[in-house]
C-alpha cells in the first residue's frame, strides 16, 4: 500500500469556513429547551426540593426532579469493570440517579431539570427552585475519604472503599525485594485534570411515540459504546435508539459515557412529546463532565548490583469521584496493570489497588487514561534510581530494556507486547536532542541564571482493545462508481475522513476524492467500537483495508464476466481488473457503472476483523529551563521519536503528538482541578482558573516516526493518539527535577507552577535535599 | 425589546432583541450563523470571536444592542466567494485544526491580527493568541498558520 | 443574565440623568469585566447605561504638558496611539499587555479604573504617574481614587470622563500574567519624573499600592540591586490557589527590577 501524504485534511473545507456542525448547531422544529439545577454544595441530604415556584416562571413548560428520575428507573449507571476483585468481590457501584433524590455528594450534581420555550427562560426559572439540604462533612482527597471515621458517601460502600484489586506476584516481589542490592522509593500524583473539549458538552433528545423510540443528537466518540450505554442506564432497547453524532469539538475520552443529562433529557422529551434541548455552559463542564487522572501510586523498584531491575511494587489510590463512571475504573485498573513493567524487563510485578470514592465531580478516562500514570510512576522511578545509583540515565534504561530478541514478550503481569525496538527509539531521541551535548547547554545557561534541565522517557501503551468482539466497516459503492465508506467510531479531531479514505483509496488505486467516509450514521449498524484508547487506526483503519481488499476480491468474479474469463485469471491493480496477460482490461469505475442497476450494489461490503490491543512504544526527551526568580519554566527543546507502527498520514501523527505532549506540559505546569478541602467547593470552575495550555507553551516538537509495523493488523499501525500524554509527563517531569537538582531541590509533585517552582528553590536555600 | 440594525457578511438584518441577548446568539439562534461558536463563558476560549467594524471581538461579551448599527463580519463572510481567506487557506495546509471547534475563532482572531501586525515575530503571535484557546493542536500549527499566513498576505 | 434595560446614553449629561432617575442602573463601557459578570448572574442592574460611544469620553491627547486619555478610549487605541508612544511609551505598552487582543479592542480606560479590580494594570499606571481623574463632577488625584479591592472614591452617579496622566522622562511597566486569567499577579510601573520616583504595584495585593520602601531606596540609588532585601509588607498581599502571599511579594519586587532596568535602559 502506498504511503499517501495528502496536503490537505478532507474534513477542512467545513470546519475554516464555519459550515462544522456540532451538536449546540442543530435545532429540531418546536424544540423545547433545558436548564439544570446543580448542587451548589459537596455533599448533603436533599431534605425537600419545591419546583413549583418555578412551574409558575413565563416559558416554563415542565419542571423535573430525582422523583422522576426514580420513576423511570434510571438509577444505576453502567461501569464496563469486567473482572472481580480481592477474594472474588464485584466493584460496589453506588445508585446514581440521573435526577438526585436523597442526598447530593459532589458541587455541580443535577438535582432538577426545568423545560421551558427558550434556554433563558429555563436558566430564569432554575433559582425560583426551592431546596431544603441537610449538610453533611465532605471528602475531597482519598486519604481523607479512607481515613477512620470519614464521612460516608454511600451506604452501600463501607469506608468510600468500592473495589481493591492486586494483580502480579507478591509472593516473587518480597522476595526479590529481600534480596535487592538497592531498592528505590517514590510516591507521585497524576493531578486530577479536567479534559475541557472546547465545544461543550450538550445533547437534544425526541422521542417518537408511534415506535417507542428516541432520537439523540449528543457528541460522542462512537455511537454503538453509547447506544448500549443508553440502553444500560434507561433499559430501552437499542434498536429504539437512535445517536446522532456529526462533528465533535474535542472528546479525550470525556465523551465516552453516558451523563445523567441525556437520561433526563430522555425522560423530558418523551413526557412532553417534544424534543428538548440541552447545550452546556463551560460553568457546568467544569463541575459535571467526567474528570480525569487523580491517581496516587507509591512505587518501589528493587535492582541488584549490576544495576538490573530485579521487581517492581505498585501501590495505587484511584480516585474516582462521588460516582462511577462507565470507563474510570476499569480503565485506571487494567491499564496501568497492564503496563507495569514498562518497556523494561522486571521479573517480578506486584500491584495493589483501591479504588476510592470522594465528593468530587466523578472521574473517567482521558488521554491515556492510566498509561500516563503508570509511565509517569515508572520514568520517575527509573531517573531516580539512575541519580542514586550514579548511573548515566540512558544507560540505566538500556541494560534493562526489553531485548529486541525477546518479542513476543510475555509481561509478569497480563500483556504480550509486539516487537519493538525501544533501543533504537531511545538512540534516535538521544540523538535528535543531541542529549550528549547537553552540559554544555545547562553551563551556558547558568552564566543566563538559569536552571537547565533535560529528561527522558520511554514508555509503552497498550491501546484500547475495544468493548465490541470486533470492527466492522461497510463501503457501498454508488453508481458513478464513488465509494462511501461506513464506520461507527467516531473522529474528534483525529481526522479519519482524510486516512480511513485515503486506505481504502490507496488499496482500491483509486483518487482519495472518490471514497468518502460517513461515520455513526444511525441508519446504518454496525458492530465496532468507539474512538478510544489510541485504537481508531489499528483498530477501525485496519479494517478499511480488509474490507478495500476484500471488497477487490469479490470484485473479481463480476469483472470476470464483464471480461468472459474465469475468476481465478483477473488481477487488479491501480484499479483496474485486467487479465493475467494484461490483455483485457475493464476500470473499477466502468465496472461499478456496469453494474449500477442490480440493488443493492454487487460490489457493496461489509468486513469485519478483531483487533486487540497494539503496543506503541517510543522516547520522548524534554529539555526545560527555569527561571529561578520567578519560577517560571520554558521548555527549552522537545524530541518526541514515536514508534506508532505503519504511519499513514504523517502530518496527523505530528499533530496528535503536538496536541498529546501539550496537554501533558499543561499538566504538568499549569492544569489541576482544585477543590476546597474543607467545604468541597470546586475552586477551579472556570478557565479564569484552571490553567489551560496557550500558544507558546510548547514552541516547537521535533517529531520524529521510528516505525515497527504492527502485525496484529492488517495494516501495521499500532496508534499515536495517547503517546504524546503518556510520554510528556515523565519527560518533562524527568528534565524538571534535573533541572532543579542543582538548586538542592529533590522530587516536587505536578504541576510544577511558578509559585511551587519558586518556593522549593527558597526552601532548598535553607535546607537542601540530599 | 430593542430593534437592531446588523450588517452581517455584507447583508442587513433588522431584529428584536431582548436587552440581555448576547450578539453571539443573535448571529447563531436568529440568522443562523453557527459558524460562531461558544466555548466558555467568561471571555476566555475567544470561539466566538468576529470582526465588529473590522475589529476582533468576542461575541459573547457584547450585547446585541451595543452591535446596533455596526458592521460584522463572521467566519461565514471571511473567504471572497470559494476563493479562501488567506488564514483559512493556511490553517488547511499547515494542519492547524484537528476537532476544528476553536478554529473559526482562531481564523477570525488572526486575520484581524495581521491587518494590525502584517509580519509578526514569534512572541507577537503567542501575544496575539492570548484571546484564544485550542485543546487539540498544541499551537505549534496554528503558529505555523500564521506565520504562512503572513507570506500569503504579502 | 437577569434582565435589565438597555439604555444608550446620548451624551455625558444625558447618561448622568439616566443614573439618577434609576438608582440601580450600571454604566456600561467596553464591558470586558461588566459582561461576564452579568452573565454568571452576579449583578441584578436595573438599567445598562451605555456610554461607550459618547464622543465626549474618547480621544488621547497631549495638553499642557499632560497626556489627557478620554474615559471610553479602548485599550488598542492607547497601545498603538502615536502620541501616547511618543509622550509616554510605558503607558502604550501598559495597554497592549491588558487582556488579549479581543478584549483591548473592546475595554476602556475609565472603565477599567473605575472597576478597581486589584488585578488590573490601569491603576499601576494612574497612582505611579500621579494622574488626574476628571469625573462629570470634580477632579481626582490618583493617590485618594484608588481605595482597596475593587472600591474607588467615585460617588453615586459619577462618571469618570478623561485622565490626566503626568509625563515623566522615563518609566515603564512590567507585567506578570497570571497563566489562565491574563490579569496580573503582579504588574509594576516605575516612574521618574518632576514628583519623584514612584513605583506602583498592582496585582500581588488587595488593591493597587506605592511601594514606599523601594521609592525611598531608589530616590537614593537609582539601581535594582538596592530592591534586594527591602521589606516589602506581606500583610496586604494577594493568597489563593495561584500563589502564596511571599511568592506574589517575590514578584512585585522582581517585576519591579525588571521595569526598573527596562526604564534604565530607555527601552
Amino acid at each position: 500500500m502506498s504511503q499517501s501524504q495528502p496536503a490537505n485534511r478532507r474534513e477542512d473545507l467545513r470546519l475554516i469556513t464555519g459550515r462544522g456542525r456540532y451538536t449546540a448547531d442543530v435545532n429540531l422544529t418546536g424544540q423545547l429547551h433545558a436548564a439544570f439545577l446543580r448542587a451548589d454544595r459537596a455533599h448533603a441530604q436533599i431534605v425537600s426540593i419545591n419546583a413549583e415556584p418555578a412551574l409558575r416562571q413565563p416559558g416554563v413548560v415542565a419542571v423535573f426532579t430525582g422523583a422522576d428520575a426514580i420513576d423511570a428507573g434510571y438509577t444505576q449507571f453502567p461501569n464496563l469493570m469486567s473482572f472481580a476483585g480481592r477474594n472474588g468481590a464485584q466493584i460496589l457501584k453506588p445508585e446514581r440517579p440521573v435526577l438526585a433524590t436523597t442526598a447530593v455528594r459532589y458541587v455541580g450534581e443535577t438535582i432538577a431539570m426545568v423545560v421551558a420555550e427558550s434556554a433563558l427562560a429555563a436558566q430564569d426559572a432554575i433559582d425560583a427552585i426551592e431546596i431544603d439540604y441537610r449538610d453533611l462533612s465532605a471528602v475531597v482527597t482519598v486519604t481523607d475519604a479512607l481515613a477512620a471515621g470519614a464521612p460516608q458517601l454511600h451506604e452501600n460502600v463501607p469506608g468510600n472503599l468500592c473495589f481493591e484489586w492486586e494483580t502480579g506476584d507478591a509472593r516473587a516481589v518480597e522476595e526479590a525485594f529481600a534480596k535487592a542490592a538497592h531498592i528505590t522509593r517514590l510516591k507521585v500524583l497524576t493531578t486530577r485534570v479536567a479534559p475541557s473539549p472546547l465545544e461543550p458538552r450538550g445533547s437534544l433528545v425526541s422521542y417518537d411515540a408511534a415506535s417507542e423510540s428516541y432520537d439523540i443528537y449528543t457528541p460522542s466518540q462512537g455511537m454503538m459504546m453509547l447506544r448500549k450505554q443508553f440502553a444500560m442506564l434507561t433499559g430501552v432497547p437499542e434498536e429504539k435508539l437512535r445517536v446522532h453524532t456529526n462533528d465533535v469539538g474535542g472528546s479525550f475520552g470525556q465523551r465516552s459515557g453516558v451523563y445523567p443529562e441525556h437520561g433526563a433529557l430522555m425522560i423530558a422529551a418523551k413526557k412532553l412529546g417534544r424534543p428538548v434541548k440541552w447545550v452546556g455552559s463551560r460553568a457546568d463542564g467544569f463541575m459535571s463532565d467526567a474528570h480525569g487522572r487523580g491517581i496516587e501510586i507509591a512505587g518501589q523498584l528493587a535492582l541488584d548490583s549490576a544495576g538490573e531491575f530485579i521487581a517492581a511494587r505498585y501501590d495505587f489510590l484511584c480516585d474516582m469521584g462521588a460516582y462511577l463512571t462507565p470507563t474510570g475504573s476499569i480503565s485506571h485498573l487494567r491499564n496501568p496493570a497492564t503496563l507495569m513493567t514498562g518497556v523494561y524487563k522486571i521479573p517480578a510485578l506486584y500491584g495493589a489497588f483501591k479504588v476510592v470514592l470522594t465528593n468530587t465531580v466523578p472521574i473517567a478516562a482521558y488521554r491515556g487514561a492510566g498509561r500516563p500514570d503508570i509511565a509517569y510512576a515508572i520514568e520517575r522511578l527509573v531517573d531516580r534510581a539512575a541519580d542514586e545509583l550514579k548511573i548515566e540515565r540512558s544507560e540505566l534504561r538500556r541494560r534493562n530494556f526489553i531485548p529486541a530478541d525477546a518479542f513476543p514478550y510475555k509481561t509478569p503481569t497480563v500483556g504480550v507486547y509486539e516487537p519493538s525496538d525501544f533501543a533504537g527509539c531511545l538512540e534516535q531521541a538521544l540523538t535528535t536532542a543531541d542529549w550528549r551535548g547537553f552540559e554544555a547547554r545547562r553551563v551556558a545557561a547558568k552564566g543566563r541564571g538559569k536552571l537547565r534541565g533535560i529528561g527522558l522517557s520511554t514508555i509503552i501503551e497498550a491501546t484500547g482493545a475495544g468493548v465490541f468482539p470486533k470492527d466492522q466497516v461497510a463501503i457501498e459503492v454508488d453508481a458513478a462508481g464513488k465509494l462511501t465508506v461506513y464506520t461507527v467510531s467516531m473522529s474528534s479531531g483525529q481526522g479519519h475522513e482524510t486516512t480511513f479514505t485515503s486506505v481504502v483509496a490507496d488499496t482500491l488505486g483509486l483518487p482519495h476524492a472518490m471514497v468518502t467516509l460517513r461515520e455513526c450514521d444511525p441508519a446504518r449498524e454496525l458492530i465496532g467500537n468507539h474512538t478510544g484508547g489510541s485504537r481508531s487506526m489499528a483498530g477501525v483503519g485496519s479494517v478499511c483495508k480488509v474490507a478495500a481488499d476484500k471488497l477487490i476480491e469479490q470484485a473479481k468474479p463480476l469483472a470476470a464476466e464483464e471480461l468472459e474469463l474465469e475468476p481465478s485469471q483477473v488481477d487488479y491493480a491501480g484499479g483496474e481488473f485486467k487479465s493475467r496477460d494484461g490483455e483485457k482490461t475493464i476500470s473499477f469505475v466502468q465496472l461499478a457503472q456496469k453494474l449500477a442497476g442490480r440493488d443493492p450494489h454487487p460490489m457493496n461490503t461489509l468486513a469485519e476483523a478483531t483487533v486487540g490491543s497494539t503496543w506503541p512504544n517510543g522516547c520522548h526527551i524534554a529539555e526545560v529551563e527555569i527561571d529561578p526568580d520567578t519560577g517560571v519554566t520554558e521548555i527549552a527543546s522537545y524530541v518526541a521519536v514515536d514508534d506508532c507502527g505503519t504511519v499513514i498520514n504523517h502530518q496527523i501523527v505530528e499533530g496528535q503528538v503536538h496536541g498529546g505532549v501539550t496537554q501533558g506540559a499543561g499538566q504538568m505546569f499549569q492544569e489541576e482541578v482544585i477543590y476546597d478541602r474543607a467545604s468541597g467547593q470546586l475552586l477551579t470552575g472556570s478557565f479564569m482558573d484552571y490553567g489551560m495550555p496557550r500558544a507558546g507553551l510548547v514552541r516547537d516538537i521535533n517529531v520524529g516516526d521510528h516505525p515497527v509495523p504492527s502485525k496484529l493488523n492488517a495494516i501495521g499501525a499500532k496508534g499515536v493518539g495517547e503517546s504524546g500524554c503518556t510520554a510528556s509527563l515523565p519527560a518533562l517531569a524527568n528534565a524538571m527535577t534535573d533541572a532543579l537538582r542543582p538548586a538542592g531541590v529533590g522530587h516536587l509533585d505536578m504541576p510544577y507552577t511558578p509559585s511551587k517552582v519558586w518556593h522549593s528553590i527558597q526552601a532548598a536555600k535553607i535546607n537542601p535535599s540530599k | 425589546m430593542t430593534k437592531i440594525e446588523l450588517t452581517v457578511n455584507g447583508t442587513k438584518h433588522s431584529r428584536e432583541v431582548e436587552d440581555r441577548t448576547l450578539l453571539v446568539d443573535v448571529l447563531r439562534d436568529q440568522l443562523r450563523l453557527t459558524g460562531t461558536h461558544i466555548g466558555c463563558d467568561t471571555s476566555q476560549c475567544g470561539c466566538c470571536t468576529v470582526h465588529i467594524d473590522g475589529r476582533a471581538v468576542k461575541s459573547c461579551t457584547v450585547l446585541a444592542v451595543q452591535a446596533d448599527g455596526t458592521d460584522i463580519v463572521t467566519i461565514e463572510g471571511l473567504s471572497n466567494g470559494d476563493q479562501l481567506h488567506p488564514v483559512q487557506q493556511s490553517f488547511t495546509d499547515c494542519h492547524a485544526l484537528q476537532c476544528g471547534f476553536c478554529t473559526p475563532g482562531m481564523i477570525m482572531a488572526i486575520s484581524a491580527f495581521l491587518k494590525d501586525n502584517p509580519q509578526p515575530t514569534d512572541e507577537e503571535i503567542y501575544h496575539g493568541l492570548e484571546g484564544n484557546l485550542c485543546r487539540c493542536t498544541g499551537y505549534i500549527n496554528i503558529v505555523k498558520a500564521v506565520k504562512r499566513s503572513a507570506e500569503l498576505m504579502k | 443574565m437577569f434582565q435589565f434595560n438597555y439604555v444608550k446614553a446620548k451624551s455625558l449629561s444625558d447618561a448622568q440623568a439616566l443614573i439618577a432617575a434609576n438608582p440601580d442602573a450600571k454604566l456600561l463601557s467596553g464591558g470586558m469585566t461588566l459582561i461576564p459578570t452579568l452573565k454568571q448572574r452576579l449583578a441584578q442592574p436595573s438599567h445598562l447605561v451605555d456610554i461607550g460611544g459618547l464622543s465626549e469620553l474618547r480621544g488621547i491627547e497631549v495638553k499642557d504638558g499632560q497626556l489627557v486619555i478620554g474615559a471610553a478610549t479602548r485599550h488598542y487605541e492607547v497601545a498603538s496611539s502615536a502620541v501616547v508612544k511618543k509622550a509616554l511609551p510605558a503607558l502604550a505598552s501598559l495597554a497592549y499587555l491588558i487582556g488579549d487582543p479581543q478584549v483591548r479592542n473592546r475595554g476602556t480606560l475609565g472603565g477599567s479604573i473605575a472597576n478597581n479590580d486589584p488585578a488590573a494594570d490601569y491603576p499601576a499606571a494612574v497612582l505611579a504617574l500621579d494622574a488626574t481623574i476628571v469625573t462629570n463632577k470634580r477632579e481626582i488625584a490618583a493617590g485618594n481614587f484608588f481605595q482597596g479591592m475593587f472600591a474607588t472614591a467615585l460617588e453615586e452617579g459619577e462618571i469618570v470622563v478623561r485622565v490626566r496622566f503626568n509625563i515623566p522622562p522615563r518609566a515603564a511597566y512590567e507585567k506578570f500574567a497570571h497563566p489562565a486569567s491574563g490579569y496580573a499577579m503582579a504588574g509594576v510601573f516605575v516612574a521618574d519624573g518632576a514628583a519623584g520616583l514612584r513605583v506602583a504595584v498592582t496585582g500581588a495585593a488587595s488593591g493597587v499600592f506605592r511601594w514606599s520602601e523601594a521609592e525611598q531606596a531608589l530616590t537614593k540609588k537609582l539601581s535594582p540591586e538596592v530592591l534586594e532585601g527591602l521589606p516589602l509588607d506581606l500583610t496586604n498581599m494577594n493568597e489563593d490557589i495561584h500563589a502564596t502571599r511571599e511568592y506574589r511579594a517575590n514578584l512585585a519586587r522582581v517585576m519591579t527590577k525588571r521595569a526598573l532596568v527596562k526604564m534604565l535602559a530607555g527601552k
